[in-house]
């Protein structure tokens, strides 16, 4: 059984990104609860948010770990990597290549929600300070996936429960911008 | 209170004691080092090597060549090392120096050196304590708190490491890949683990984990473990004729990868690790611009080196590059391919070429090698026309040759079209001379083009014209029927061709020609198949001048068969048949033609099977019976059923479960069987008679006919007769073997029985005879009158043998313990008087009882519960006259009634009916009945005899079939009328031989 899927019994639906977390945890015999303090810094979550705030929160908190997952792969792969590419590797590519399309659709939502005067999120205060020590690395690069993992399922979440008038609308957009990249 | 006020003046005192104390014992130390010329090492300077844990340790001073060297760890004052050693001394500065190697990474603990000179037995004061603060010291800044940081180790080694916990941190445990380790606290906050032998790591290395208790808060580091690296094959060759390409396997596995720890690369000292930091890959290689003719590779990782070199010259090391740009010129029957070469240095470079062509149509693969200066075309010939062909080149130099270069690129071409092949024709004729002439199908490379037609005409070659206009066929039409007769009519002589061609848009080919002439059939013999097939000889003929055509077919199949042939060159005298038609249990004919450029003529003719099988009918058989012979006949199996050559017939009968061969008839002809005399063994019954047929292959199933056989009365009769004879013999020599051993006979189944003998004093008078009831079984004896006119006395006894004499007898339990062991004695049991059995009996019944006597012991018979009472005449007068027993003797119930007594008594004898006395439980009982078998006297002969009957006078044991004579039986048995002739006979010859 390859180390990747140890656990993937035991999800109900194991996205991707927990299936990275999973693998990384297994491969570096992390203990579960290693996390000190969160990377993503968004506004708390509270029942007055409307949909549009909540919205900006999730594109913002998917943004900073879109960045913290470039670091990390990159950083990763200059100080541990050169092996052989295995399940783990190929994980974290395609998280990494499904991160952007989250983003896209959060973002195409959160148009739709603002209307023409968007307010993009910025990642300009976003802490990108990696560790020095490799095992300070591999537990930054741990919390990076988990960051990850928690606001991809944040934002399903919250995509869920979303009116779904801004749904469609966001689905429209998204579809006719696909249709414009793939012209070019 | 006086104490308390005396205080201060007693510590003055005492401390000013102290310190001259002091002064006195350090002015006599140093006096005493002043002697030995020692000094304190002054100038204690501590330089860590932190990477390699060594600590340098440097002084000045000391007068000595050996000094007290002690390391403590500072926070908790344990000596860490603590020896005499010899330091290195820098002249010009006079500077000692000494390095000391951690097990700990030093930045885990503070650590404290002091020293001190040392000479023999004297030692100087020991130097200041330097200390070298650690990670764990409060005024610390680092942040690290594991070490060591990001170790690279060799396999088999051993590393310590060392957590240090925050302040207030509570330390919990270390694992190392996963697994807790042994804890060794080093200080306050600082705990060490060693983890001996290590294993190889994986590429993100192994992960040394500080657990506090709050597992939140986890930090550690990571070590690399591997091995350093071991190229193998480093070869260095040339492609361009003056650069050198260099190559080498990377070997085992370092598990040591990525820019920080990967294996780096040098050849003559240039970096080639750049190029060869795929893991995947295990070959590397390094391109030098020019020739050197000497290289060296020097390997290296953070776990060492190693280096290979490698001496050629240029022209020894010469591998081509794969040719470029392949392009051909194809023809029918060949090509022309030619290339480019990338250098054009290999313009005069000598080299051979190896050329792979394929046939894509089946994959054939065609090597060929060419050779040449600056080869850069071959002519490719023996192809195939309308073929399509793929090709690839490689080269290598052809002196001094090192290897083969790379393939080239693969190019394809196709072969142009040609004329077909002449088709390959024949001609099949009926019977009645009409027929077709066959060709076989051109195969995709015989037609070389796609076939457009045939063409069939038929060709006069004597008067050198067409006989008729020539026939057109589609190319997937294979033959044309003729009839020869008709052609005969537009020939004036017989010898016909039919010309056969194949067109495609290159031509037509040449004609095959087929002489259409009938063959008179010739007589076939027989062949085995084999796994090579048919095999086929014959002779050669001289008139065969364009060889043999061996043809085979169905031998049954009646009309416009399908044929197959085979044409055989000339000077041909065998052939193995084989083809995909021959099925198994199919007769075939085969027949061998000389092919001539006048005529065909059959040579030869050969029948067999492919696989020979159990016929595929049954036989229809009837069996029938002709006295005491059974007559079976069947009829021949259908040429088409037997699927095989026959070989003959089996023959079974089969009896009930038994299946047995009779007759194996070898002879497939024979249609009848006679199983001669069958019927003489049986009187009657039904019998199934089974007829297989039977080939190389097995026997059929068979087909059974039953017969009946009817009662064969001669026999029969004469059975009987025979059997008659032999009884008649046989009585015939028993009878003439007991006369001749009459005496013998006598002696051993009728001896004689002696006479009672009675003592002098045995008492004459006569008393009643009263024998009291007996539960025991008792024998009865009555003699006849003419016995009782000897015998004076009749005795009844028991069955207790003579042994009982003295004790008494009557005891019950003897008579009711052996009712099945009934004894019988017919011979002389004792020469003393016969006393009475009834010691318990009255005087008078003994008296009564004595007054009789014999000599014959009569025991035997029993009934149960019965009871004998014998009472004799009171007047006495028993004596010349029959007893009365019917009124003397009482019955109980059911029991003994002796054989003398006639269940009818006679009216003579004046006697009651049985009835009268045998009261009513005897009456109901119906009483004793003898069970003797052998009756010498049958009951209907004594109720002939009326009370005569028992005056045959043998005392009968009923448990016998044996008689009891007594003496002067003779006399009696002469009276009696024995119906039996047997034992009229047998008494007859017994009497015969007494005395």
């Amino acid at each position: 059984m390859s180390l990747c899927f140890w656990h993937a019994p035991l999800l109900h639906q194991p996205s991707v990104d927990y299936l990275l977390f999973l693998c990384l945890r297994k491969k570096e015999n992390f203990t579960e609860d290693v996390t000190d303090r969160r990377l993503v810094s968004v506004p708390p979550p509270s029942s007055q948010l409307d949909t549009r705030d909540k919205l900006w929160r999730i594109h913002s908190a998917l943004l900073q770990c879109q960045k913290l997952l470039e670091k990390a792969v990159a950083k990763e792969e200059e100080e541990l990597g050169g092996g052989k590419k295995g399940e783990y590797e190929n994980k974290r590519k395609l998280v990494k290549e499904r991160l952007p399309l989250l983003l896209l659709s959060t973002g195409e939502l959160l148009k739709a929600a603002e209307g023409t005067t968007s307010l993009t999120p910025s990642v300009e205060g976003l802490e990108l300070n990696v560790p020095t020590g490799l095992l300070d690395l591999k537990l930054w690069v741990y919390r990076v996936y988990k960051e990850v993992n928690y606001w991809s399922k944040t934002a399903a979440n919250t995509l869920k429960d979303l009116p779904s008038v801004i749904v469609k609308e966001g689905a429209r957009t998204t579809r006719a911008r696909n249709r414009r990249s793939t012209r070019r | 209170m006086a104490r308390l006020s005396l205080t201060p003046t007693s510590k003055l005192i005492s401390s000013g004691f102290v310190w001259l104390l002091w002064i006195v014992l350090g002015f006599l130390t140093s006096h005493t080092h002043a002697d030995t010329g020692l000094t304190v090492p002054q100038r204690v300077m501590l330089s860590p090597n932190w990477d390699t844990q060594e600590l340098s340790i440097s002084w000045l001073g000391g007068g000595a060549t050996t000094f007290d060297l002690i390391i403590l760890r500072t926070e908790f004052n344990q000596t860490v090392f603590y020896e005499t050693v010899s330091p290195t001394v820098n002249k010009v500065s006079g500077l000692h120096q000494w390095t000391w190697t951690s097990v700990n990474p030093l930045e885990c603990t503070s650590l404290s050196v002091k020293i001190r000179s040392k000479d023999g037995q004297y030692t100087s004061e020991w130097s200041q304590t330097e200390t070298l603060q650690g990670n764990d010291h409060p005024n610390s800044e680092q942040s690290v708190k594991a070490f060591p940081q990001d170790k690279v180790l060799p396999v088999g080694a051993n590393i310590t490491f060392c957590c240090i916990m925050d302040e207030g941190m509570v330390f919990d445990k270390i694992k190392y890949d996963g697994n807790a380790t042994n804890v060794t606290r080093l200080s306050r906050r600082t705990y060490s683990t060693t983890v001996s032998n290590l294993v190889a790591s994986r590429q993100s290395g192994s992960n040394m984990l500080c657990l506090p208790e709050d597992k939140g808060k986890l930090y550690g580091a990571v070590v690399f473990v591997g091995y350093p690296p071991l190229p193998i094959d480093f070869k260095c060759e040339t492609y361009d004729l003056s650069s050198a390409v260099c190559q080498w396997g990377k070997g085992r596995d370092t598990h040591l990868h990525g820019s920080q720890r990967g294996t780096r690369y040098f050849v003559n000292n240039r970096d080639c690790s750049e190029v060869n930091q795929d893991v995947g890959q295990k070959e590397a290689t390094c391109t030098l611009d020019t020739w050197e003719g000497n290289w060296t590779l020097v390997a290296k990782n953070l776990l060492g080196q190693y280096s290979l070199t490698d001496t050629a010259e240029l022209s020894q090391r010469v591998c081509p590059v794969a040719p470029d740009r392949l392009s051909v010129v194809a023809d029918a029957w060949n090509a022309s391919l030619s290339w480019h070469w990338k250098y054009d240095s290999y313009s005069s470079l000598a080299l051979v070429c190896q050329v792979e062509i394929t046939a894509t149509e089946d994959g054939k693969l065609i090597k060929r090698v060419f050779s040449g200066v600056g080869l850069r075309s071959v002519f490719l010939s023996d192809l195939y026309p309308d073929e399509r062909y793929s090709v690839k080149v490689r080269c290598g130099a052809q002196q001094n040759f090192w290897k083969w270069g790379k393939w080239s690129e693969l190019s394809s071409f196709k072969t142009n079209i040609y004329v077909p092949d002449t088709p390959d024709a024949w001609i099949w004729l009926n019977t009645d001379n009409t027929g077709k002439v066959v060709w076989k199908p051109l195969t995709r490379r015989q037609s070389h083009g796609k076939l457009t037609q045939y063409e069939v005409f038929l060709w006069s070659p004597e008067e050198n014209r067409a006989l008729a206009p020539a026939v057109t066929l589609p190319p997937n039409t294979w033959s044309m029927p003729v009839n020869l007769t008709e052609i005969a009519f537009f020939s004036n002589n017989g010898n016909i061709v039919a010309n056969v061609t194949a067109r495609n848009d290159a031509g037509s080919s040449p004609p095959a020609r087929v002489h259409l002439t009938s063959v008179e059939p010739l007589a076939a013999s027989r062949i085995v198949n084999t796994d090579q097939g048919f095999p086929l000889f014959w002779e050669n003929n001289a008139n065969a001048t364009c060889g043999y055509v061996v043809e085979w077919l169905d031998a049954f199949c009646p009309q416009d068969c399908p044929v197959e042939w085979i044409k055989l060159p000339a000077g041909t005298t065998n052939v193995s048949i084989q083809s995909d038609m021959f099925q198994p249990g199919v007769r075939y004919n085969l027949s061998l033609y000389s092919c001539s450029s006048d005529t065909r003529e059959l040579l030869k003719r050969w029948q067999g099977y492919a696989q020979e099988l159990v016929p595929s009918v049954a036989l229809t058989l009837s069996a029938s019976q002709q006295n005491a012979d059974i007559l079976l006949t069947w009829k021949e199996i259908p040429l088409v059923n037997r699927r095989g050559f026959l070989l003959g017939y089996n023959i079974y009968n089969s009896t009930g479960y038994q299946f047995k061969l009779l007759e194996n008839v070898s002879d497939p002809e024979t249609m009848s069987y006679t199983a001669k005399d069958f019927a003489k063994g049986f009187t009657k019954g039904t019998f199934k008679f089974t007829v297989k047929a039977y080939t190389a292959a097995g026997e059929n199933t068979g087909t059974t006919a039953t017969v009946t056989i009817e009662p064969y009365a001669d026999w029969l009769i004469l059975e009987i007769l025979t059997s008659l004879g032999l009884v008649t013999l046989l009585l015939a020599i028993v009878t003439f073997t007991c006369y001749k051993k009459r005496k013998w006979v006598k002696k051993a189944f009728y001896p004689d029985i002696p006479e009672p003998k009675l003592p002098s004093d045995w008492p004459r008078t006569r008393g009643p005879l009263d024998v009291k009831p007996s539960p025991h079984s008792m024998v009865c004896v009555v003699e006849t009158p003419e016995y009782d006119c000897i015998k004076e006395m009749l005795v009844a006894i028991p069955e207790e043998d003579e042994d009982d004499e003295g004790q008494g007898i009557g005891d019950e339990s003897v008579d009711t313990d052996e009712p099945t062991s009934l004894r019988y004695y017919n011979q002389v049991v004792d020469e003393r008087p016969i006393r009475p059995r009834f010691p318990d009996s009255s005087a008078s019944s003994i008296s009564s009882m004595s007054s009789a006597h014999t000599d014959v012991t009569y025991t035997g018979i029993q009934t149960s519960g019965s009871s004998l009472v014998l009472q004799l005449d009171p007047q006495g007068s028993s004596e010349c006259h029959q007893p009365q027993l019917d009124q003397s003797v009482s019955y109980g119930g059911g029991g003994y009634r002796p054989q003398m007594q006639p269940r009818a008594p006679s009216d003579d004898m004046g006697l009651p009916s049985p009835e009268s006395f045998l009261e009513p439980q005897a009456a109901c009982s119906g009483g004793y009945k003898p069970q003797g078998s052998w009756h010498f006297d049958s009951p209907v002969d004594a109720a002939e005899m009326g009370s005569l009957a028992p005056s045959l006078g043998s005392p009968t044991s009923v448990a016998s079939t044996q008689f009891l004579l007594p003496d002067g039986e003779e006399n009696t048995g002469e009276k009696r009328q024995l119906s039996s002739s047997a034992a009229s006979w047998l008494t007859n010859l017994l009497s015969s031989t007494k005395p």
